[in-house]
C-alpha cells in the first residue's frame, strides 16, 4: 500500500458529488431519490463511513426550525441581523423552511434526535428570541445510518479518491472532475452531467495555537480542497474575509458546546466567574467579546458547569465525553479537571473558511446552484450562513434533487484531453523529485503566516507581507516540494489547497475596506461598519488566471428587517468599541 | 536536503495481542478520516503510521475487538 | 491507460458464507462484519445462522450486526439470543431487539414482555415504545407493577408515547412509584394532557422528595397549561434547590401567572444571576404593569444576560 502507481481510468455518471462527510451523503441519495435510474456517484478522499465533520457523529442541531418553537421568517431574520445584513435570504429561507422535513426523515433514517416521555421532539429554550437546540443523546449513530441509506440505494461509493481539479466543457458548462488515489496515485477521470461540491470547511488554514498540524477545531481532513477547486474551475466566492473563529476548550481545541451545556444552565465567564457576552446572536460581534475578555486583565475565559447539580453535570458530560469529540472526556481526565469542581479554560480558534459557522464560502442561490453550470456546492463550503449540520444535510438535499433534475435533460459536456494531462503533470511533478521539502514543512509555514499576518485584528501592512510570503512558499512548492508515496501525495495537494486559501483569505480581507462581522473583520485601519460603500457581498474569481474581487449586492430581503431590530444589534457593537 | 526522522509518540496505540489484523480485519485502517493507519508487514498488525491525529476515535470505537486505544497527542495534554 | 474500477464492491454473500464456515472464530467474527457491510436482506438468514455460532464473540457480533437490519426475521433471530447463557451477548441482542422499527415486529415482541430477564422486559418495551402500536398499551400498563425499575421506567414510556387520557390513572399511580426514576418519567409522560386532573397529579409532584422529580413537575406543569396549578408553582418558589426555583420561575412566565408577580419580583435581587434572568424573563412574559418599577430598578444589572432579558421584559410591558 501507498507506493505510487501508474494508472488513469475514467468513468462516466450523470450526477457526481464529491465529498462524502455530511451534505454530500445526502445530496446522492436525493439525486438517486429523484432520478432511481442515474448513476450517481459519491467521492470521498477518506471512506464514507467515517468521514468528515461529524465522522463521530453530532451531539445536536442547534439551528433546528420546528414548527411551533420557531418560524422560518424569525429564523431568516435572526440569520440576517447576526450576518450585519449581508446575507441573501432566499437561500436561508429556503433552508429554515424544509429543514424540520429533512429532520423528520433523519429521524426516519434512525438517527435518534431527543424526544420527551410522549415521543415528541425535546427541543430546549436558550433565550427569549426562539428555541433552536435539539439535543441528540445518540447522535454517534449519524453516520452508520446515511451510510444503510447510501447502500440501499445503491449508490456508487469511491472511497479514497481525492478531487483534484474540477473540468469544464468549452462551453462554459461543468463537464467533470480529476480524482487521484490516495494509496496508490492512480488517476480516475469522472465525466458527469453535474456536480455537487461538498468538500467541507477550510478547517486547517490557521495553526491551532498548540502547534500540532493536526489538532485543528474541524476535522483536520477538511483542507479547503472545495475552495480550491471552485476557485481553479473559475466559480465565484462570497464573503471570504468572514473567517470563521469560534470558542472552543484550550489546547484540545474541540468546541465546548456551549449550545449542549446551556439548555441544563452552564454558561461563559470570565475568570471571575462573571457572564460578559452581550451579543444575543452567535456572530463575529460575539467572538469580538470573547476576544476583548481574553486580551483584558479578566481572562482567560471559562465555561462554567460547577453552579450545577452534580448530576445535571452527569447528564451533560454524558453527551460530550460520547458524542461528536468523545476524547474531550481523556482531555479533562488527563488534566485532572473536574466539571463539578473546576470551571473549563476556553480559547478560540484558529481562523477558518466554514459558513456552517460564519458565511464564507463558494457563492450559491436557492438552488445550491454555484456561478459555474451545472456545478452545485453545499455544506460548510457553500455560502449560506450559518447552516451547521442540519444546514449541510438540508442544502445537500436541495443541491441532490435539483442537479438531478436537470442532468435528466443535459448530455455529458465535452473536456479538453490536454487539461487532464496537464493536471496529470501538476499533481505528479512532487513525485519526481528525488530531494526537497515535504509537504508538512510547506503547510506548517503556511499556516504559521495565516497566524501572523491574517488573523484579527487585521492590517494592511501585515496582510501585504503575508502575500510575500505565500507567494514565496508557492515557488518553493512549485520548484522543490517532494512526496516519497501516495499518502504524502494526498498531503501534498492539500497543502495546496491550503495555500491558495491562504491567498484568498488574504486577498478578500484586503478588498473590504471596512469593519464587519465583529472579530471575524475586525481591519484596525478602517475600524467602522461602511453601509454606504460595502453594504454588499465581496466576490472573489479567477479570471483569466488572476484573482480577482468585485462587489454584489445583497438580494432584496424577502423577511424585512425592522430599523428598531437592526440598531439594537448596533447598539451592542458600539458598546464594545467604547 | 536529505529528509530526517524526527520522533514523535503517536496518539493512537494498537493492543497487538487483541488485533486480528492479521485475519484479514481492517476496520481501524478503513475508518480513519486522515488514513493514517496501516497494518504492518512485519507483524501483521495494526500501527500507527503517519503521525496526523485527530483523536476523533472511530478506529477505537469501531475496533471489533477493543484493541485501539486513542490517546490526546502530547502538544495538545 | 490501465482500466480499472474505482467503486466499492460489498462483498458476495456466498463468498462470504464460506468464510463464515472457517474454523477460526476471528475470520467468522469478520465475515459477520462483511455481512452488514453487504446492507442485503439476504444478509439476515446468514446472520440468524452465525447468532448460534459455537464461540461467544462470533454470537455477540451478529447480534450486533442483526441491529443494522429490520424485520420479523430479524426479530425472531434475536429473541432466540436473549437467552444466550454469555450475558454480552444476550444484552448485545436485546440492545439490538429495541432497534427494531418494523411495526409487524410488535407481535414477536410482545410475548416476551414477560420473559425472566429484566433487561429483556426492559428492551421490549424500549421497542415498543417506539413503534406505538396499541397492542402494547395492556402490557405496558401491566409493566408498571414490574419488580425492575428499569422496566418500568420503560413501560411508562410505551403509555406516554401512545398520549392517550384513559392512561391518566395509570400514570398517575407512577407518579407514586417507589423508584425516582419511574416517577420522573411518569410525571414528563402525563404532561400531554391538557387537563384539570393531569395539573393535580403535576402539582402533587412539586412535594416529591427528589429534586429532579420536582423540576420535571414544574416543567409539566408549565406544559399542561391548567392556571389551577399556579398556586402550587408559586410556593415551589420556595423550593429548597434554586433549579426547581428556576424550572418553577420558567413555567410561571410560560403560563403568565400573574398572581406569581410579587414573589417573582423578589428573585430579581438573587444572588444567582441564572435566577435573575429567568425572573426578568417571566416577568416579561407576564406583561404586568406592576412588575414596571421593580425591573427599572434592574436595568443596571452586573450580568449582561440579566441586563437584556430586563430591557426585553420592560419592552414587553411597554407603556410608561
Amino acid at each position: 500500500m501507498d507506493e505510487i502507481k501508474n494508472g488513469l481510468s475514467e468513468v462516466v455518471c450523470d450526477i457526481l458529488v464529491i465529498g462524502g462527510g455530511t451534505a454530500g451523503p445526502m445530496a446522492a441519495y436525493k439525486a438517486k431519490r429523484h432520478s432511481p435510474g442515474a448513476r450517481v456517484v459519491l467521492l470521498e478522499k477518506a471512506n464514507v463511513k467515517r468521514s468528515g465533520a461529524i465522522a463521530m457523529g453530532m451531539d445536536g442541531l442547534n439551528n433546528a426550525v420546528i414548527p411551533g418553537y420557531a418560524t422560518p421568517e424569525q429564523y431568516t431574520k435572526e440569520i440576517t441581523i447576526a450576518n450585519d445584513g449581508i446575507c441573501d435570504q432566499a437561500p436561508v429561507y429556503k433552508y429554515a423552511s424544509r429543514c424540520f422535513e429533512i429532520i423528520q426523515e433523519l429521524d426516519g433514517f434512525g438517527i435518534k434526535f431527543q424526544k420527551n416521555e410522549n415521543g415528541d421532539f425535546d427541543v430546549k429554550k436558550v433565550h427569549h428570541l426562539g428555541s433552536y437546540v435539539l439535543p441528540m443523546p445518540n447522535g454517534d449513530t449519524v453516520k452508520k445510518a446515511l451510510y444503510r441509506q447510501l447502500r440501499r440505494e445503491k449508490v456508487l461509493i469511491s472511497n479514497r479518491y481525492m478531487a483534484t481539479r474540477l473540468l469544464t466543457g468549452r462551453d462554459g458548462r461543468i463537464a467533470g472532475a480529476i480524482a487521484v488515489n490516495t494509496r496508490s496515485a492512480e488517476f480516475l477521470v469522472l465525466r458527469a452531467k453535474t456536480v455537487i461540491l461538498c468538500a467541507g470547511a477550510a478547517g486547517r488554514l490557521g495553526l491551532p495555537q498548540s502547534g500540532y498540524l493536526w489538532g485543528t477545531y474541524e476535522n483536520a481532513t477538511n483542507s479547503g480542497d472545495g475552495y480550491a477547486m471552485a476557485y481553479h474551475a473559475g466559480a465565484a466566492l462570497a464573503n471570504l474575509e468572514c473567517y470563521q473563529i469560534n470558542p472552543l476548550i484550550k489546547d484540545y481545541n474541540g468546541p465546548a458546546c456551549a449550545y449542549v451545556a446551556g439548555p441544563f444552565g452552564a454558561y461563559t465567564t470570565n475568570s471571575e466567574g462573571n457572564r460578559f457576552i452581550e451579543c444575543d446572536y452567535w456572530s463575529g460581534q460575539m467572538m469580538q467579546e470573547f476576544y476583548n475578555e481574553l486580551q483584558s486583565g479578566k481572562g482567560p475565559v471559562f465555561l462554567k458547569l460547577n453552579h450545577l447539580h452534580s448530576d445535571t453535570i452527569g447528564k451533560i458530560e454524558a453527551v460530550l465525553h460520547q458524542v461528536e469529540r468523545p476524547s474531550r472526556g481523556r482531555f479533562h481526565e488527563n488534566r485532572g479537571t473536574n466539571y463539578r469542581e473546576r470551571m473549563i479554560e476556553m480559547h478560540i480558534s484558529e481562523i477558518g473558511f466554514c459558513s456552517g459557522h460564519s458565511a464564507s464560502g463558494v457563492y450559491v442561490d436557492e438552488f445550491a446552484r454555484t456561478t459555474v453550470p451545472g456545478l452545485y456546492a453545499a455544506g460548510d463550503m457553500a455560502s449560506v450562513p450559518h447552516n451547521y449540520m442540519l444546514g449541510a444535510f438540508t442544502n445537500g438535499a436541495v443541491a441532490g434533487e435539483h442537479a438531478a433534475e436537470v442532468a435528466a435533460n443535459i448530455d455529458l459536456a465535452d473536456y479538453d484531453a490536454a487539461d487532464v494531462i496537464r493536471e496529470q503533470q501538476r499533481v505528479l511533478a512532487v513525485t519526481r523529485r528525488e530531494d526537497g521539502i515535504p509537504p508538512n514543512q510547506l503547510e506548517y509555514k503556511t499556516r504559521r503566516f495565516v497566524n501572523d499576518y491574517l488573523q484579527p485584528p487585521k492590517v494592511t501592512a501585515k496582510m501585504k507581507l503575508g502575500q510575500a510570503r505565500f507567494a514565496e512558499i508557492r515557488e518553493d512548492m512549485e520548484s522543490a516540494m517532494v512526496v516519497r508515496d501516495a499518502h504524502e501525495l494526498m498531503r501534498s495537494l492539500e497543502a495546496a489547497s491550503i495555500l491558495d486559501c491562504a491567498e484568498m483569505a488574504a486577498f478578500a480581507s484586503l478588498f473590504r475596506t471596512e469593519s464587519r462581522w465583529g472579530l471575524y473583520h475586525h481591519r484596525v485601519e478602517y475600524p467602522e461598519k461602511n453601509d454606504d460603500d460595502w453594504f454588499c457581498h465581496s466576490i472573489l474569481r479567477k479570471r483569466d488566471g488572476r484573482m480577482t474581487a468585485e462587489k454584489r449586492p445583497v438580494a432584496p430581503y424577502i423577511v424585512p428587517i425592522d430599523e428598531s431590530e437592526r440598531s439594537a444589534y448596533d447598539r451592542q457593537r458600539i458598546r464594545q468599541h467604547a | 536536503m536529505p529528509i530526517a526522522h524526527t520522533p514523535t509518540a503517536v496518539p493512537v496505540v494498537v493492543d497487538e495481542a487483541k488485533c486480528i489484523a492479521d485475519k484479514g480485519c481492517t476496520v481501524c485502517v478503513d475508518v480513519c478520516p486522515l488514513d493514517v493507519l496501516r497494518i504492518s508487514d512485519l507483524t501483521g498488525k495494526a500501527y500507527m503510521k503517519y503521525d496526523e491525529c485527530w483523536y476523533c476515535m472511530p478506529c477505537e470505537t469501531d475496533c471489533p475487538t477493543g484493541a485501539v486505544t486513542v490517546n490526546i497527542p502530547y502538544l495538545l495534554r | 491507460m490501465t482500466v480499472f474500477e474505482p467503486f466499492e464492491a460489498f462483498g458476495d454473500l456466498e463468498e462470504i458464507a464460506e468464510r463464515l464456515a472457517s474454523e477460526d472464530p476471528s475470520v467468522r467474527r469478520l465475515a459477520v462484519l462483511d455481512l452488514v457491510e453487504t446492507s442485503s436482506g439476504e444478509a439476515v438468514p446468514l446472520l440468524a445462522g452465525a447468532i448460534l455460532d459455537v464461540e461467544p464473540v462470533v454470537r455477540q457480533q451478529a447480534a450486533q450486526a442483526l441491529g443494522e437490519f429490520d424485520g420479523i426475521d430479524v426479530a425472531k433471530a434475536l429473541i432466540g439470543a436473549v437467552a444466550d447463557p454469555v450475558a454480552e451477548v444476550a444484552r448485545a441482542a436485546a440492545d439490538s431487539l429495541a432497534e427494531l422499527r418494523d411495526p409487524e415486529a410488535s407481535g414477536v415482541l410482545l410475548p416476551l414482555v414477560t420473559h425472566p430477564a429484566a433487561f429483556v422486559r426492559a428492551a421490549v418495551f424500549r421497542a415498543l415504545k417506539a413503534l406505538q402500536v396499541d397492542a402494547s398499551l395492556g402490557p405496558a400498563i401491566t409493566g408498571l407493577g414490574d419488580d425492575d425499575p428499569g422496566v418500568r421506567v420503560q413501560a411508562v414510556g410505551v403509555i406516554g408515547y401512545l398520549k392517550k387520557t384513559e392512561t391518566l390513572p395509570s400514570l398517575i399511580s407512577a407518579t407514586r412509584d417507589k423508584s425516582a426514576d419511574v416517577r420522573l418519567a411518569a410525571v414528563n409522560a402525563l404532561s400531554f394532557a391538557r387537563n384539570e386532573v393531569a395539573a393535580q397529579a403535576a402539582a402533587a409532584a412539586l412535594s416529591d422528595p427528589e429534586w429532579q422529580v420536582r423540576a420535571a413537575a414544574a416543567e409539566a406543569i408549565g406544559r399542561i397549561g391548567q392556571a389551577s396549578a399556579a398556586v402550587a408553582l408559586i410556593a415551589s418558589l420556595a423550593d429548597g434547590y434554586w433549579q426547581v426555583r428556576q424550572k418553577a420561575l420558567q413555567n410561571l412566565g410560560r403560563l403568565r401567572v400573574r398572581d406569581g408577580v410579587e414573589a417573582i419580583v423578589a428573585f430579581l435581587d438573587d444572588e444567582l444571576p441564572s435566577l435573575r434572568k429567568d425572573a426578568a424573563a417571566a416577568l416579561g412574559d407576564i406583561a404586568d404593569q406592576r412588575s414596571r418599577d421593580a425591573l427599572t430598578r434592574h436595568t443596571g444589572d452586573a450580568d449582561p444576560d440579566v441586563r437584556k432579558t430586563v430591557i426585553w421584559a420592560l419592552g414587553q410591558i411597554g407603556g410608561g
